[in-house]
């Protein structure tokens, strides 16, 4: 077995720490219009609003029934083959668009599994001191159903933090396409991905951390 | 008064500037950065043979290179929805290439060479490929290269977006097929128990893929312009030189 060369290693941590921003960055803006788009749906879904309803369920099969690297191929290579002005899609957008609507499709369907598994008594206890439908849902269902979903949708976050390394097939240099490049130069393949990976492996880390923060807050209210 | 001098500066200035944006406008070439040493990537920079003479293209021409680097299979994805002027990773000259795009002069003269784990004494040649797996990168000429072969058949072809040295020195793969210089190169410089199998088998001329385009073509001649100014003060031969030791530039 080759020693292990902890110098080249060590050289690399900086640089790869350069491409952690983007990796970030992606997964970031991923997850806000994610999470966006998946509360619409959810809604959507939940008040069966006509035509809407079945187009929502659509797109959520379609984009949950495809892998994600076949989405990101269709919006960057794809798309500008049918109409040349779409061109103007750079590696970054399509692959937040692709992030985007993937993980919005997984989303939704926790969001509203959440929304439906409040229970139905503080509908009609909310209902019977004359709130609105506006109030019952800001005041009563969403903050029940926002400490339901929390887990799972930390889930989606993280999958898709590591969803990104895919971007560099888009020709989008990302922590994932940094470490390509480098092993590929110095033909030391384990050093350079394990380098990538313990600094994945440390984001997520983080986040977890913030997912247990998060749901002992939204606990409080049942620890008596 | 002052408006009107402000304004005529503004015209002045836009008039002055408009064909300087035209030659502002970076040349995007696009290349894997993971095929040593022609385009390859060391402490976060981009070098190799490819990018030396890029830029020597780029500095004849007037004009900045702007590298778009992705997987080798992307790159004519890239190509082809306009994302990328040109590509600079060792593209040879195909009849199937030829039909969708137009080519610059060639400016690397190659050979395809088969590439064992060390101390393998089965595979000695390209001839001894029968019955055997071998790694070749995933939309190369090296793929095409193999399926024209007698015995094709009867040969395995594994594609690799990179990696396929390793995993030949690992011997997941009885060989790789690859071009003779950068495969020397990496015999040569690189940790890894290989060596070159017999002689090289099919000659191969490498050139810059452009739009066959009205556009693209321009380009094309403005590139052949610079390529052979290189070649006439030799610094084409100097840049091969400094990589491979030998002139790989000439037929």
């Amino acid at each position: 077995m080759d020693v292990l060369n902890v110098e080249y290693m060590l050289g690399l941590v900086p640089v790869l720490l350069r491409y952690l921003p983007l990796t970030l960055q992606l997964a970031g803006i991923g997850m806000v219009l994610a999470l966006i788009l998946a509360c619409l749906f959810a809604v959507v879904r939940v008040l069966r609003i006509p035509v809407l309803n079945q187009l929502t369920i659509v797109f959520i099969s379609f984009f949950r029934g495809t892998p994600l690297l076949v989405q990101l191929f269709l919006f960057y290579y794809g798309l500008p083959q049918l109409f040349s002005a779409l061109t103007v899609i750079d590696g970054v957008t399509a692959t937040v668009m692709g992030l985007t609507m993937h993980f919005s499709a997984y989303m939704a369907e926790s969001i509203r599994a959440a929304i439906v598994g409040v229970d139905r008594s503080q509908t009609e206890a909310a209902l019977s001191i004359g709130m609105t439908n506006g109030q019952l849902m800001r005041r009563i269902v969403l903050p029940q159903a926002t400490r339901v979903a929390l887990p799972t949708l930390m889930n989606y976050f993280i999958d898709m933090i590591k969803a990104t390394s895919l971007a560099f097939t888009l020709g989008v240099t990302e922590l994932m396409g940094a470490t390509q490049k480098e092993a590929a130069g110095s033909f030391l393949y384990f050093e350079a991905f394990i380098v990538a990976a313990i600094m994945y492996w440390i984001v997520v880390e983080l986040l977890s951390k913030l997912q247990n923060y998060l749901e002992i807050r939204l606990n409080k209210a049942y620890n008596r | 008064m002052k408006t009107l001098l402000i304004n005529t500066l503004l015209v002045i200035s836009l008039f002055a500037s408009a064909p300087l944006f035209a030659q502002d406008e970076p040349l995007r070439v696009g290349m894997s950065g993971q095929y040593f040493p022609f385009t390859f990537v060391e402490q976060d920079e981009l070098k190799g043979f490819e990018v030396d003479v890029m830029n020597a293209v780029g500095k004849e021409m007037g004009r900045d290179i702007q590298y778009e680097t992705a997987n080798f299979s992307g790159l004519f994805g890239m190509l082809q929805s306009g994302r990328i002027d040109t590509v600079a990773n060792q593209i040879t000259i195909t009849d199937e290439r030829k039909k969708a795009y137009v080519f610059s002069d060639p400016y690397v003269y190659d050979g395809a060479q088969v590439v064992t784990k060390k101390g393998n004494t089965e595979v000695r040649g390209v001839e001894d490929l029968k019955g055997k797996t071998v790694a070749v990168n995933l939309g190369s000429n090296f793929e095409a290269l193999l399926k024209d072969l007698p015995y094709a058949d009867q040969i395995t072809i594994k594609t690799y977006e990179s990696n396929l040295e390793r995993d030949t020195a690992l011997g997941r793969v009885d060989a790789f097929v690859m071009d003779r210089v950068s495969a020397s190169q990496i015999i040569k410089e690189k940790p890894l128990p290989l060596e070159l199998a017999g002689h090289t088998f099919s000659q191969i001329t490498n050139a810059y893929p452009f739009h066959d385009t009205e556009a693209g073509r321009a380009l094309r001649d403005e590139v052949n312009k610079a390529l052979t100014t290189l070649r006439d003060n030799g610094t084409l031969a100097s840049i091969s030189e400094k990589w491979f030791g030998t002139d790989i530039t000439q037929p």
